[in-house]
């Protein structure tokens, strides 16, 4: 078997892998890329509508900074992130931006003078400034106080990823592509690279390494009607998992989005909505209004996909053969505006449904989206339980979404968690990791895969890989979806594990060398189903709603039981994980729980919230300057490298000071 | 060094992609301009008379050079010969690249790909025919005129050369220029997708234009040559010697 | 009237047609595998994709069918194949646009990695690393500090270049490519394009002349324009072989 030396495998060549990657070459050691496809194809490349990184250049995005970022994401998250982390990514955000400008993102800009927008559904004039012409603009997206998100007409993830990538293979950084890691090496709580299945000949191959990190996005494919790419499996979730030592955060945390289009589940981005396009019902009314008066159609994601499956259950949804059905509106954006900055859109609806949206309504369903769940990593984006194991990106559950992202802050957090996981990296391969992995260890593990692939071709066995998929994914579809309900999740833990059981079973018919599909949905097929346990079971414990986690059977927000991360661990004949908790520190909060100013107001609250909020406010009170004031509250500069310190340059700040 | 440019990488791919284009546009034109002239025929004997004339450099130095036309031949064969040379180079080199070629050719259904192809197979074509014309004209300089090149389109059958010339040189001339223009970028306009269909008809409506126009024209030798047969040989004498008045109707019927 | 007030979603309505695919087999890892086609049949539902068709074809008829889809909604190009001999996304084509009989082989011009499945990806790789399409510069980036202005037009501009999703139909769709492997084509011409007219590249016409200022380069394209006409992203691909052209003559013999 082939075995291949590195310093930083880092399996994932989207957004977060790439920036690590060249944040570990940068530094002076040897990354390794491993990726299921061209790294250009990485599921980045689908994000169309931006990147949030608080620049503040555009007149509606004027007296942005850092904080009013901040405030946003925890919001966001309904106060189920880590505020620290979140800080050092508002923090490396605008560095991020900025940076990608340079390598060659052509970031949309500033054009000075009026213009026409829409908003709240009416033509409004909004005049740029002279000063930021030029500058990198930014368009509004759902659950943000200022104008934020920084795109590139509707091609923001294309554009990053290619950027990213040429940069990469500027920096001569090596990419394995259609490679599949399977299992992660590791001895003695350190993880020492993994072992890896090469998707062109079927070999296998080892690949060691002193840090490993996983970037391997998000696993959104467990559900039936998603708007992830057919590869977004969650692989590289499910090894950290199967190492039996390292851990899943939050795995119950899915988002779904608005306007998946009907039936198939194809992103058309929340830009529209940012934009000024509307939901409407059967009847062309626009009802979110009715529900959010204040944030209308850009509430955030978890928000408004709930309250469009409210009226449909209402029975004001479009009945069609498929099912029921919304609108998305884009029509009053005019040609002009959706030729240009919605083109992508336009051929989604052209190609898809065979419409064109400046004249036709797109119908829209809520589909899943987004994982905020993934590997548990402290801000270094390290596992604690499994040393040398890194996680960046979708994959990662660093935790600055908690139970809801918005819309614009992943693409940020890939890069961001790239440059600062990067670093992290290269750290500890200059401080302490070290490859020190016994040959039996290795032999013992590579036996273990070599038997679970063995053992589909059994001819006894009669199970088809993709019907479980299948039915597997109608189960989380139907049963752990947006709306929640205790017996319905318990139904569907048992399901799930009934399908685990059938899974041992698969047949693959086909044993000849190569790829071999089949039996690539057999061993993923396993896999997938332990995930889906995973975010069912969690599901099931949370007994209260919070962000996207929204239980029927508990509709507040229960701060005072459930502020607390769920984590959730596989050992090795368990039929569903282990779950345990990590509690969040409400003293240690910059911003203490309370309403997110949309969505429900009723909560129960945590004890400690009065006093923090207390704490907080005589601070806030104070004479001193939002740094001071922020550096009292929370500190978190020392968290981060060294070279993302420095204080982000404002034109508002400038012209201001 | 001539071969290289001022920065050292070498001239030689710059200067022969210009130099086909060069070529071959200098050649359409001339296929035009020369479509016009073969065509005075049609305006009667002696429109053609003047039009031989003149090219023998009559009006500049006072009498006919027929040597004039046979260098200006001469021109023509080796811009030709410069162009085919160039031009060979696109050729696929092995039976490999035909195969590929026509594999690809025959799955793709594309106009421009084929179009293409057909430049290629009028330009090897051309090659043969042109060069037969040409040496003739060459050679005997001064066989050109009304009756002279009737005689020699009738009497002489070469017609069916023309015949076959005719449509191998508009076609090739015609697809040429076009693919000159899209090569380059010229003459495409605000939105190049709608410059180049707008070039397509442009291109298509002036082949047209000169095939008929070449077909009549041969039409017209034939018929003086049909008609002139019996004494073929002879040479026509301008009608303004001998009948002033009916010059203008001239021989043409 | 528009969509909306008849209630029902603009799709086709069943003609419940069965399609014949006659799909291109090979498997090179295996000895015992020779290239030929099989054929498949199956019913047409509504909105039925190739994706879709293919992935049913897969999982009930044939397990070991090769294909590569990511995105499935047309902005990775991963899934680019001969579609009835042309080159096409096979994600975004309704199979209600396509006749009674489907014929799928892979994208030529590309190492075969089985059945339908070709790796672009290396091959775009080595174009990358040849032509270096990556910003030049020497400049230093300071990422604290204001970024530097650039019109917005000019943005808008690169983006258009930028849209490639380096899918291959253009090298499949073009003769030349076809038959001259070296040939860098028009994904390689194009983005060369789109970092010389980025402010922010360094390099002169002098450097491009270096990497494209060849027969396998920029000379060697001989305006076949199937890469326009079968780029499914509609890039202005002769337009900017032509800039590239006029650019390159005029550097070359300077
Ligand atoms: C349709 C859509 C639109 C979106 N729009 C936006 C937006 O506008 N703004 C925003 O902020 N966010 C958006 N997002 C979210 C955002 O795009 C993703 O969260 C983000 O790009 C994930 O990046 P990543 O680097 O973590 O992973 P990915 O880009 O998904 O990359 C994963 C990589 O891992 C590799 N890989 C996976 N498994 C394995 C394995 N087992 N072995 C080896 N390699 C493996 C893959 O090949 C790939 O290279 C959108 C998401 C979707 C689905
Ligand atoms: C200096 C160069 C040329 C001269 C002086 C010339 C002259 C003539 C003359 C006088 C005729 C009338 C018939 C005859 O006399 O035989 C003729 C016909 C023709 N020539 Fe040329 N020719 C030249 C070059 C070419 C070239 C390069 C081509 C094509 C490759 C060409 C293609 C034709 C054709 C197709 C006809 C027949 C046209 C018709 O009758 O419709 N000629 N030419
Ligand atoms: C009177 C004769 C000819 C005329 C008017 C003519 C005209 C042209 C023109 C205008 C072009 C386009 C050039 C370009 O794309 O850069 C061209 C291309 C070509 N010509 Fe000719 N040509 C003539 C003779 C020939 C001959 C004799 C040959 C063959 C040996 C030939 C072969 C070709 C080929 C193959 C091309 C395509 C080259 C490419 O695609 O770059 N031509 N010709
Ligand atoms: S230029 Fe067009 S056809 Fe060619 S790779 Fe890019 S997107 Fe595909
Ligand atoms: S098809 Fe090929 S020959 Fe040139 S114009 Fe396009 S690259
Ligand atoms: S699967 Fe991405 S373009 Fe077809």
């Amino acid at each position: 078997m082939q075995t291949i030396v590195t310093d930083a495998l880092i399996i994932g060549g989207g957004l977060a892998g790439l920036r690590a990657a060249i944040g570990v070459k940068r530094r002076g050691f040897t990354p390794l890329i491993l990726s299921l496809v061209p790294p250009k194809r990485s599921h980045s490349a689908a994000a169309q509508g931006g990147m949030q990184a608080s620049l503040g250049n555009s007149a509606k995005g004027w007296g942005d900074n850092e904080d009013i970022h901040f405030a946003d994401t925890i919001r966001g998250s309904d106060w189920g992130a880590d505020q620290r982390v979140a800080r050092m990514f508002v923090h490396t955000a605008p560095k991020a931006v900025r940076e990608l400008a340079a390598w060659g993102v052509p970031w949309n800009r500033v054009q000075k003078g009026d213009h026409s927008s829409v908003i709240n559904g009416e033509t409004v004039t909004i005049t740029e400034r002279e000063e930021a012409h030029g500058m990198i603009t930014a368009r509004n997206f759902g659950g943000t106080a200022k104008w934020r998100t920084n795109y590139v007409a509707d091609g923001t993830g294309h554009s990053m990823l290619y950027t990213m990538s040429n940069q990469a293979i500027a920096e001569g950084i090596e990419v394995h592509e259609r490679m599949e890691a399977i299992a992660l090496l590791h001895e003695d709580g350190r993880s020492q690279g993994a072992i890896v299945r090469n998707l062109i000949t079927g070999e296998l191959i080892v690949y060691l390494a002193k840090v490993t990190c996983i970037a391997t996005g998000g696993f959104g494919r467990i559900y039936r009607v998603s708007t992830n790419a057919v590869i977004n499996q969650g692989i590289g979730t499910a090894i950290a998992l199967e190492t039996g030592v390292a851990k899943l955060g939050n795995m119950e945390a899915v988002q779904f989005h608005p306007t998946g289009i009907f039936p198939a589940g194809i992103l058309v981005t929340e830009g529209c909505r940012g934009d000024g396009g509307l939901l409407l019902d059967a009847k062309e009314h626009r009802f979110m209004p009715d529900y959010e008066p204040e944030k209308r159609e850009l509430a955030s994601r978890d928000v408004v996909s709930r309250w469009m499956e409210t009226h449909i259950r209402q029975g004001h949804g479009v009945k069609s053969r498929f099912g029921e059905h919304l609108w998305l509106d884009i029509r009053l954006l005019g040609k002009a505006h959706i030729n240009s900055k919605l083109r992508e859109v336009k051929e989604i609806c052209q190609y898809f449904l065979g419409i064109d949206p400046t004249e036709s309504l797109i119908p829209v369903r809520p589909a899943q989206h987004y994982s905020m769940g993934g590997i548990r990593t402290d801000y270094r984006g390290e596992s604690p339980t499994l040393k040398g194991l890194f996680a960046a990106g979708e994959a990662a559950c660093w935790d600055m979404h908690g139970f809801n992202r918005l819309g614009g802050n992943s693409v940020a957090e890939t890069v961001v968690a790239g440059m600062i996981v990067g670093e992290f990296m290269a750290d500890s391969l200059t401080s302490d990791a070290t490859l020190n992995i016994s040959s039996a260890a290795i032999d013992s593990q590579v036996k273990t895969v070599v038997k679970e692939l063995a053992s589909y071709t059994n001819s006894n066995n009669t199970e088809n890989a993709w019907q479980i998929i299948e039915a597997m994914q109608s189960v989380m579809t139907e049963k752990v979806g947006i709306f929640r309900h205790g017996d319905q999740l318990a139904e569907a833990v048992t399901e799930l594990q009934s399908l685990s059981a059938r899974a041992e079973n698969i047949k693959v018919s086909d044993n000849s060398r190569g790829v071999n599909p089949e039996l690539c949905a057999a061993y993923r097929a396993k896999k997938m189903l332990k995930l889906s346990l995973c975010v069912a079971s969690g599901a099931l414990a949370r007994e209260e709603s919070r962000g996207a986690h929204s239980r029927e059977d508990f509709p507040l927000r229960n701060d005072r039981d459930w502020l607390k991360r769920t984590l959730t661990s596989w050992t090795h004949d368990n039929p569903v994980p282990v779950i345990d908790y990590e509690p969040l520190d409400v003293m240690q909060m910059e911003l203490p729980p309370g309403w997110r100013g949309y969505g429900g107001k009723d909560r129960i609250d945590h004890p400690d919230t009065a006093a923090r909020q207390a704490e907080v406010d005589s601070v806030q009170g104070g004479a001193d300057d939002r740094f001071a004031k922020q550096q009292t509250l929370m500190p978190f500069t020392d968290c981060l490298p060294a070279p993302f310190r420095g204080r982000n340059a404002r034109l508002s700040e400038e012209s201001d000071a | 060094m001539f071969f290289k440019n001022s920065l050292g990488s070498p001239r030689g791919p710059a200067l022969m992609d210009m130099l086909q284009s060069i070529s071959g546009l200098i050649l359409a034109l001339f296929m035009w301009a020369h479509m016009f002239m073969v065509s005075s025929i049609l305006l009667g004997n002696d429109a053609m008379y003047w039009v031989t004339k003149m090219f023998e450099g009559k009006p500049i130095f006072g009498k006919g050079y027929p040597i004039l036309v046979s260098l200006f031949a001469m021109f023509i064969l080796s811009l030709i010969v410069l162009h085919a040379f160039l031009a060979m180079r696109k050729f696929p080199a092995t039976h490999r690249q035909y195969r590929t070629l026509h594999k690809h050719l025959g799955g793709i259904r594309h106009t421009d790909s084929y179009l293409w192809y057909v430049q290629v197979i009028t330009g090897f074509a051309l090659f043969f025919l042109a060069s037969v014309h040409l040496y003739q004209l060459i050679m005997h300089p001064a066989d050109i005129g009304p009756f002279a090149s009737s005689d020699r389109v009738w009497t002489g059958r070469m017609w069916p050369l023309y015949l076959v010339l005719l449509f191998v040189v508009e076609l090739h001339g015609g697809i040429g220029l076009y693919r000159v223009l899209v090569k380059w970028g010229w003459f495409m306009g605000k939105d190049p997708k709608v410059g180049r269909k707008r070039l397509t008809i442009a291109k298509w409506l002036l082949t047209v234009f000169f095939l008929v126009l070449g077909l009549m024209t041969l039409a017209a030798y034939m018929k003086v040559g049909y008609e002139h047969q019996d004494k073929a040989g002879e040479r026509y004498e301008p009608a303004q010697y001998s009948q002033l008045h009916s010059a203008s109707q001239g021989g043409s019927h | 009237m528009n969509a909306a007030t008849d209630n029902t979603i603009p799709v086709k309505v069943s003609t419940a047609r069965t399609i014949e695919f006659s799909i291109f087999r090979h498997n090179p890892y295996d000895d015992t595998s020779e290239p030929h086609f099989e054929t498949y049949k199956l019913e047409e539902a509504d909105s039925m994709t190739l994706f879709i068709a293919l992935n049913e074809i897969r999982a009930q008829q044939a397990p070991s069918l090769q294909f590569d889809f990511v995105c499935r909604a047309g902005i990775c190009g991963s899934c680019a194949m001969l579609i009835n001999g042309r080159p096409g996304l096979a994600c975004r084509t309704l199979v209600s646009q396509l006749p009674d009989k489907v014929t799928l082989m892979p994208l030529p011009g590309f190492e075969l990695i089985g059945d339908l499945s070709v790796n672009t990806g290396k091959w775009m790789r080595g174009m990358s690393e040849h032509l270096q399409t990556w910003i030049h510069s020497n400049k230093k980036v300071d990422i604290n500090a204001l970024e530097e202005k650039m019109e917005p037009e000019k943005a808008e501009q690169i983006y258009e270049l930028e849209r490639c999703i380096e899918c291959g139909c253009c090298i499949a769709g073009c003769g030349t490519a076809q038959m001259r492997s070296e040939f860098v084509g028009a994904v390689g011409l194009n983005q060369l394009a789109r970092f010389k007219i980025d402010p922010r590249d360094d390099r002169t016409d002098a450097d491009y002349y270096a990497v494209v200022g060849d027969e396998n380069g920029v000379f060697g394209c001989m305006t076949m324009l199937g890469c326009e006409d079968f780029c499914p992203k509609e890039l202005p691909l002769a337009q900017q072989i032509a800039y590239m052209r006029r650019a390159m003559a005029i550097a070359g013999i300077d």
